[in-house]
């Protein structure tokens, strides 16, 4: 069995969250992910919680152990002149690099592009950051709150006589990682077939821009009609049988609509609706007081059923339809469980814990994936990555008397 | 033309050096995707130089993804309000090539038509998946099974074939046949709950669709990773990446948090966990909102002076990071008795300049008449032949030794006909006039067609 990444090593320079998660993915197909980490304090994620019973402690960050599976920690101080140079020795047998630092931050520690690719021209520089490395607002700062304001679709979200709102926790952060992620595989195919190394700037901004939460979509939309996208209430887009309604253990939400209807009033006894004047055609269903009229028809119906009934028949009657779940609703789903989603991986700070788990399931012929590695202990394997680019023995424990490890 | 045509310039028109290749130049995929997540994914891939044929079908048309009908009646597009709909809110003589959702994902594709559910139909596409290096859909399992895209079977026409499957819930498992949209999947992940307004009937909060995008860039990934496996072993292979099993890591740290503490959230609206202030605030004018956090003492400081209240940061009720968090709705109110006179623009620029993270609530006119966003080179005009020029955004990420630009509209409907049937499948002047009258090859659904 080939992994998909194997034998691609990567230098990961990146914090928090959106590059650990895109060096995560890397790391899931196969390729040997080195993550650097500032002696001391490692990953500043491992100070955010949620901690395992909530101690805080660096072994014990649930965002930090989830985030960095299948990796191998070094603790390095890239800014002294020694630091400096072990980063170049890794470059040189490195595929890739990938840092989400502020733009000056790199070049200004003498790790450019400019000077990584004369070490290594083939290597896939992917720098992560909030505006991208040129522009105006270049230097500015940012959270996931701030930049999903200004990329994501926030204006559009929410009710119409509230405040907009932002998208849960850190789902901003999590898609430019994925986004640097694709992104730096396409530079590794070009590296590899055409020997041309690659200098990626992923602009937190921009990739929410396209788009997280049909944000592209909308920006077209208004060049070509000159609409925003107003916030509605909702399931309101597309009106008819549309939003979240109450059953008798909790919510449900489902979309109709004018065109979808038919298989609504169908799942729910009345079809007979569909020969009515004002609900015979795609037109009259369009009238705006369509659907204020249908959830007196759809609530009694949805306040006899459970949640898990009438998920059961939107599914028969191909009806658009979710439970409104909590995350623990969907930790005890039937779907998740029967398809062996969930992974527990074991860690000597925390025991085994249920973990999300891969994005993909690739179809080996010849054998299954590799199971995950738990997050590494700060600092686990700086004398083994050392070892390998060789330095050993007394050298180490200069580098650690000096605080460079 | 053909999606390998290379005239090798930066979005500014500007000749660009280096090898001039596109790093999925010469990858042919045939795209079955529908709806978003999926046609998101093989945008990815087009826009990065694969040659993408979307197959569809001038007898059956796939709702909500030229649009939600063939024809939508005027009643239908005027009632939709979110901006997403149509060239001037007129569908015009060829709706399904004049709608913004699809026009946004599929440039730089290609299309061809035909009909599945034929034998002449089956053959054609069996002499298509031998001439391909991959495949990608994101149906529901029954709908490919009755087309007969099945591994087993095109693995055996095309033992190099990559094949990515993105339905919600994967291939196998209970809910193979569950229909959804992004947020409908979402709700089932907990993501409505979890993002609703906090002290509000939780059914008040909005109905998004990140996972779409999640998806989307999974599924190419996916592909990317399968063309890698090709490139190193000479096999194909076939990946699953259902858009469930993308989206939930993206819940990540409340799963571990149930996980480890058995905490649920719901309702968290705008807040964060711990910092404050962490809001939006109303400014002055219509529905302009900016959004304010502090992650620091030093950083709230700064914004006390620039509110012309710097006692604030020496307030025993707002001295310290803890304090803010326990206060913030009384800090809130103090905030945004300030913001509420203030340009919310210029507001988001002085904060920054003295370091302050805000960010203003970009509406989509917002975004188009940004300074950097100009200066950057997002959009990108393109004159399509149904829907007239508009500026299209482009991409996320730069590929700084190979510059992007959008080499081709959106495709229209059965646009690569005859480069498809004659010049890949090979079939000759008289075979393709035959798949003209069987009602195979053509550029409008039938008129039948809803």
């Amino acid at each position: 069995m080939f992994m998909p990444l194997e034998g691609v090593r990567v230098i990961d320079l990146t914090h928090y969250t959106a590059g650990p998660y895109a060096t995560r993915m890397l790391g899931d197909y196969g390729a040997d992910i080195i993550k650097i980490e500032r002696p001391g304090g490692g990953d500043p994620a491992r100070r955010i919680g949620p901690f395992y019973h909530d101690e805080p402690d660096l072994e014990k960050s649930g965002l930090f152990l989830f985030l960095n599976t299948n990796k191998r920690s070094v603790t390095l101080d890239f800014k002294t002149e020694k630091g400096k140079q072990i980063i170049k020795e890794l470059v040189k047998g490195a595929d890739i690099l990938i840092e989400n630092f502020p733009p000056d931050v790199m070049p200004n520690a003498g790790l450019g592009y400019e000077e990584l690719s004369q070490i290594n021209p083939q290597l896939v520089m992917t720098s992560i950051s909030n505006f991208g490395k040129t522009g105006p607002y270049k230097d500015w700062v940012g959270l996931d709150l701030t930049l999903f304001a200004m990329g994501g679709n926030m204006w559009g979200s929410g009710d119409p006589e509230l405040e907009p709102l932002k998208t849960a926790g850190r789902m901003a952060s999590f898609h430019v990682g994925y986004a640097s992620a694709l992104a730096t595989a396409l530079g590794l195919i070009n590296a590899e077939l055409r020997g041309q190394g690659e200098n990626i700037d992923v602009s937190y901004f921009e990739a929410t821009l396209q788009s997280i939460d049909a944000r592209m979509q909308r920006l077209l939309g208004f060049q070509y009609n000159n609409k925003v996208a107003m916030r509605v209430s909702p399931g309101a887009s597309l009106g008819l049988g549309s939003g979240v309604y109450p059953c008798l253990d909790g919510m449900f939400m489902t979309t109709a609509g004018a065109a979808m209807f038919p298989n609504m009033a169908r799942m729910v006894g009345r079809e007979d609706i569909l020969s009515e004047p004002g609900w015979d055609t795609v037109a009259a269903r369009s009238r705006p007081e369509a659907a204020e009229e249908w959830e007196a028809t759809l609530i009694p119906w949805m306040l006899e059923r459970t949640m898990k009934e009438v998920q059961e028949a939107c599914i028969e009657h191909r009806v658009l339809g979710g439970p409104f779940n909590t995350v623990e609703n969907l930790m005890n789903d039937e779907d998740f469980d029967a398809r062996g989603f969930w992974q527990t991986i074991d860690h000597p700070a925390t025991g085994p814990l249920t973990y999300p788990g891969f994005n993909s399931r690739i179809h080996f012929e010849d054998g299954e994936r590799p199971v995950r590695r738990r997050a590494p202990l700060l600092g686990e394997h700086t004398v083994e990555i050392l070892k390998e680019i060789g330095i050993e023995g007394e050298e180490i424990s200069l580098l650690r008397s000096e605080g460079v490890i | 033309m053909t999606a390998t045509e290379n005239d090798r310039r930066d979005m500014t028109g500007t000749p660009v050096p280096g090898t001039g290749k596109l790093p999925l130049e010469g990858i042919r995929i045939l795209d079955f995707t529908v709806v978003f997540a999926g046609p998101y994914g093989t945008m990815h891939l087009a826009d990065w130089g694969a040659e993408v044929i979307r197959i569809e079908s001038i007898k059956h048309f796939a709702t909500s993804t030229r649009g939600q009908l063939a024809r939508p009646p005027i009643e239908m597009v005027r009632l939709r309000n979110t901006g997403m709909g149509y060239v001037d809110d007129d569908p015009g003589e060829r709706p399904w090539n004049r709608q913004a959702i699809f026009n946004t994902h599929a440039r730089n594709k290609l299309s061809v038509t035909m009909d599945l559910t034929s034998p002449e139909g089956q053959e054609a596409f069996e002499r298509l998946v031998a001439q391909a290096d991959g495949l990608m859909e994101n149906n529901v399992s029954i709908s490919m099974e009755r087309l007969g895209i099945t591994w087993e079977r095109l693995s055996a026409i095309n033992p190099r074939l990559i094949l990515v499957r993105m339905p919600a819930f994967g291939v196998e498992g209970p809910y193979k046949n569950y229909r959804t949209w992004g947020n409908h999947m979402e709700a089932l992940a907990g993501h409505p709950y979890l993002r609703s307004y906090p002290d509000e009937d939780p059914t008040r909060g909005p109905s998004g669709v990140p996972s779409d995008a999640a998806s989307g860039v999974g599924g190419a990934l996916a592909f990317v990773m399968g063309l890698r496996h090709r490139n190193k072993t000479g096999k194909g292979i076939f990946i699953e990446s259902p858009t469930a099993e993308n989206f939930v890591p993206f819940l990540g740290d409340f799963i571990m948090d149930y996980s480890m503490n058995k905490r649920v959230y719901t309702q968290l609206g705008n807040g964060h966990p711990f910092l404050a202030p962490h809001n939006v605030y109303r400014c002055a004018g219509e529905e302009r909102w900016l959004t304010i956090a502090c992650r620091s003492d030093a950083e709230f400081r700064t914004l006390c002076q620039i509110m012309g209240e710097a006692g604030l940061a020496d307030d025993p009720r707002f001295a310290d990071s803890l304090s803010r968090y326990q206060n913030r709705r009384e800090l809130d109110e103090i905030i945004a008795r300030w913001t509420i006179e203030q340009d919310a623009r210029e507001t988001m620029n002085r904060l920054q300049a003295a370091g302050v993270p805000a960010g203003m609530v970009m509406d989509e006119n917002d975004v188009h008449s940004d300074p950097h966003v100009a200066e950057r080179n997002f959009f990108q005009e393109v004159t399509h032949p149904e829907a007239g020029t508009h500026k299209n955004p482009t991409i996320g990420f730069k590929l700084q030794n190979t510059p992007y630009h959008i080499r081709r509209h959106a495709v229209l409907l059965g646009q690569d006909n005859e480069y498809v049937y004659k010049d890949i499948m090979g079939y000759s002047d008289e075979e393709y006039q035959k798949f003209i009258d069987l009602g195979h090859v053509g550029m409008d659904y039938d008129p039948d067609v809803a």
